[in-house]
């Protein structure tokens, strides 16, 4: 089989406007995507191809920057920059809004389910990080509110085993939370990125976090942290990837099933790197695997991998438009 | 434009020099030529005029640019203005981004004067401006000034002001009033100061005394300044408790009829007010008690009672107060705690607990070293020599009274001992009175932004369960307020905590009903005024603040 990325097929998602977001549902059936139109598309396979299956409009007075699947499908999270996060219900093939989270001071940037089902997390514009819990009777309540930032907070994204969640500034760091007595801190600031960072994610197992910036460069993060769990965290950087990425990098995304790390760029393409198999587990290399120069027609903002089929990712840009590639291995 | 008018001048001296044309006729073409050359002069000046308008406009551009959200090294917020479609800019998605207020609400206000409106503006070598009139008079310009009043009705400006501004209550100010006395016969100012008590409960901590012999030597070093009268904002504080608990028996009696008058939150908390009042606005705040703070009721005392009791006016006396936290001089910057007639604050000065750490240390004193001092018993709730406080919460204990009050008026039941239930976390507690089985009141306690955030959420779905809620912004409550003294280094911040929690208590509890001279104060002075006069001494009221999130309703 050739190694690449081949192109599967291109969605005009948002159209004149820009798409923000995809994600894939945890049983990789739908693809949801969300985009400057102020509008939430939810995407299925109908045969061969994707198609829209619903449009979730009027959710939101401005745009929705970041959409998330609950760990069991039938709940899905946007957060938009009028300040609200939204939480859709499916029934059927439908979905209902259940309700809004308030409480932000301005635009909400991104929104995360825990995976046990029962936390989510939002970060906005004003430097804070908001943890949020689900009662049985799909009532919300604020947990904590942590400003350990000192700039905007791009990203959230959580731990996939343990409940430790993490959070991506313009401020140049990413911040590692732990709930403690009855609240959350932060155990560990990570430094080093010399711009924002903008994405983050975990590998499967849960033991290295790789994160995204500003500065083009990709770091790659590894818990050292003493067995007890006490006292700080220790993350320390073991790979950063750099002078691959001529713009921004967006997004970064780590599969959980081959590991092999996929990157949104503002040079309007696509990376996929992939670790080599001899390289030392705490002093990783990974090499370029296949590249998509022009994947789309503007900034890339948002890589996926399908969480159930091998090879599935999907690509979202400022150009309004979902590209799905299938990524093929050299084995 | 200049060579233009050069060249014509030099034509026209050439041209007449040439001319041969006979009188009338050459009179006949310098009129021609004259009216060319002032038709051109006027055009020159209207097309600098436009011009200069078009570089200030763009200049102005770019600074709005500046002030968008910080995504500056983010492309996308320039593309986000204008995208260039088909060769024609057009401007887009403005309104995508909540843009921070970008006008200040109160603007500073400035004598327009009659006659022209062109004026220069001088830098002079110190630094002052001076405006010099069309006839060579020089004027000096006073320099803009924001008040911290004037920023409490901001609804957040870029700069946050409010930070800023706080820093210019500090004991500076209380040092300079002072000093004014020493050196100044004639202007003499009264001053008291009103310590509260988890500010005297931080500081004992903080010296390892007790929290009567701490407020006993802090009497000391302040009369050693020069300060004349030393009070306790617990004896304000039995009015604040007695005007909630009635406050909240009317409110409960009227439940059926009003709808927004249960539950009752506390208005102790200038924190918490200042948020309600710049987040939900009109929604919360008829649910807010009107009560006044401690801090607010000592102002209407000293500046009140006391004032009118010495024959001396208000603006005489310099009333600091000593609290636990910075929010405090938010609200003594209140424009509903300024007296129109007297022209001055109720409490001019607040100072953090810390910041009278400062002042020892600059003093060069340890309190362990000041002779203690008899305490002023005017304004202050003391057995002998020693302190007396309040029961329930270090916030204040709101709860347990209202609850106590309101079992024995509205139910007659006596409550001996209050049993708290913890719910989420430590900072929201519930106590019920339930009486077979059916529950009769249901109060909380819930303190930090977390939980006030579930409190507001729940009431704007109208699912709060809870008659009244002792609502407070610090975790902890205000013996953990952001004014007090900070742990010494090595210290562990929760073992200070519960150090000052147990000096705190350690106070004997004295019940607001049965404080005698709160009693006689509320007769012979409160009784006196009528109920109108009474009401406006005792209660305040909110307002929302406006805010303005539309960045293209900004005034260029």
């Amino acid at each position: 089989m050739k190694e690449g990325l081949t192109l599967v097929q291109r969605l005009s998602a948002h159209p004149d406007s820009r798409c923000w977001f995809v994600s894939w549902s945890p049983t990789g059936t739908l693809l949801a995507s969300c985009g400057g139109d102020k509008a939430i598309r939810i995407w299925g396979r109908e045969g061969d191809s994707w198609v829209c299956k619903s449009v979730l409009q009027d959710g939101h007075q401005r745009t929705v920057r970041k959409v998330a699947w609950s760990p069991c499908g039938n709940y899905l999270a946007s957060a938009s920059f009028d300040a609200t996060t939204s939480i859709w219900k499916k029934k059927d093939d439908d979905f209902e809004s259940l309700t809004v989270l308030e409480g932000h001071e301005n635009e909400v940037k991104c929104v995360a389910w825990a995976p046990s089902g029962n936390l989510l997390a939002t970060c906005s514009r004003d430097k804070s990080v908001w943890v949020w819990e689900v009662d049985e009777e799909d009532e919300y309540e604020c947990v904590t509110v942590i400003n350990s930032h000192t700039q905007d907070v791009k990203h959230v994204v959580w731990h996939p085993t343990q409940e430790l969640l993490a959070s991506a500034s313009y401020d140049n760091n990413i911040c590692i939370y732990k709930e403690d007595d009855d609240d959350w801190e932060c155990r560990a600031t990570l430094q080093g990125h010399t711009s924002t960072v903008w994405g983050l994610t975990f590998d499967a197992a849960g033991q290295r976090l790789a994160s995204c910036s500003d500065d083009r460069t990709v770091k790659i993060w590894k818990d050292y942290s003493n067995e007890s769990g006490q006292g700080d965290l220790s993350w320390k950087c073991i790979c950063t990837l750099s002078g691959f990425h001529g713009r921004t990098v967006y997004d970064v995304a780590w599969c959980g099933l081959t590991g092999a790390m996929a990157t949104a760029c503002g040079d309007d393409s696509v990376r996929v790197f992939k670790e080599d198999e001899a390289s030392d587990p705490d002093q990783p290399v990974f090499s370029l695997s296949a590249q998509v120069s022009k994947a789309h027609s503007q900034d890339v903002n948002c890589v996926a991998w399908n969480p159930k089929e091998v090879g599935l990712l999907a690509s979202c840009g400022d150009d309004g438009e979902i590209a799905i590639w299938r990524f093929q291995s050299e084995d | 434009m200049c060579f233009c008018v050069f060249f014509l001048q030099v034509g026209y001296q050439t041209f007449i020099s040439q001319c041969s044309l006979n009188g009338d006729g050459l009179v006949a073409v310098l009129r021609l030529l004259r009216l060319c050359f002032c038709r051109m002069i006027i055009f020159y000046i209207h097309v600098v005029r436009v011009l200069r308008l078009c570089r200030n406009a763009a200049t102005r551009r770019e600074n709005m640019a500046d002030l968008r959200p910080r995504s500056h090294n983010n492309k996308r917020s320039r593309q986000r203005v204008c995208s260039l479609t088909g060769g024609v800019l057009q401007l887009t998605d403005l309104d995508d981004f909540i843009t921070p207020s970008q006008e200040c609400v109160k603007p500073v206000k400035v004598e327009k004067k009659q006659g022209k409106s062109v004026a220069k503006i001088q830098i002079e070598d110190d630094g002052s401006y001076v405006q010099v009139n069309q006839d060579g008079g020089k004027q000096k310009l006073e320099k803009a000034k924001i008040t911290l009043n004037d920023c409490l009705a901001c609804s957040g400006c870029i700069t946050s002001a409010e930070s800023v501004l706080i820093t210019q209550q500090s004991h500076e100010e209380l040092f300079k009033v002072l000093r004014n006395n020493k050196d100044n016969a004639t202007e003499q100012k009264v001053v008291v100061v009103s310590v509260s008590p988890q500010s005297r409960a931080s500081l004992a901590a903080s010296y390892d005394l007790s929290s009567s012999e701490a407020g006993r030597r802090l009497t000391s070093f302040f009369k050693g300044l020069g300060v004349h009268h030393v009070f306790d904002t617990s004896y304000s504080r039995t009015f604040s408790l007695l005007e909630s608990q009635r406050e909240f028996v009317e409110r409960f009696q009227r439940k059926e009829q009003d709808s927004k008058c249960l539950p009752m939150l506390t208005s102790a908390c200038p924190g918490w007010i200042c948020y309600a009042e710049k987040t939900h606005g009109e929604f919360v705040l008829p649910y807010i008690s009107t009560t006044r703070s401690p801090q607010q009721m000592m102002g209407s005392l000293v500046k009140g009672y006391y004032a009118e009791q010495q024959g001396i006016s208000p603006r005489q006396i310099y009333h600091v107060a000593v609290m636990p936290c910075f929010d405090k001089k938010l609200e003594a910057s209140r424009s509903d705690f300024y007296l129109e007639t007297a022209e001055t604050r109720e409490v001019d000065c607040v100072i953090t607990s810390g910041e009278v750490q400062k002042m020892l240390e600059e003093k060069n004193v340890s309190l362990n070293d000041v002779e203690p001092a008899p305490l002023d018993t005017m304004f202050s709730s003391v057995s002998g020599d020693d302190f007396l406080n309040h029961a329930g919460s270090g916030s204040g204990g709101y709860l347990h009274h209202v609850f106590t009050y309101a079992a024995k008026q509205l139910f007659g039941e006596e409550v001996k001992e209050l049993t708290y239930k913890t719910l989420r976390n430590k900072d929201f507690q519930e106590v019920t009175l339930e009486k077979d089985g059916k529950v009769l009141l249901c109060f909380a306690s819930t303190y930090g932004f977390r939980n006030i955030q579930n409190l507001v959420q729940k009431l704007k779905r109208g699912k709060s369960p809870y008659d009244f809620v002792e609502v407070m912004a610090c975790p902890s409550g205000c013996l953990n307020g952001g004014g007090q003294v900070k742990p010494r280094p090595g210290q562990n911040p929760k073992e200070l905590l519960q150090k000052v929690e147990a000096l705190y208590k350690s106070e004997r509890p004295l019940s607001p009903e049965d404080d005698a001279q709160v009693a006689e104060l509320y007769q012979i002075w409160l009784g006196s005024v009528g109920e109108e006069r009474a009401r406006e001494l005792l209660h305040t009221q909110y307002h929302t603040v406006e805010k303005m999130t539309n960045g293209l309703a900004m005034k260029w």
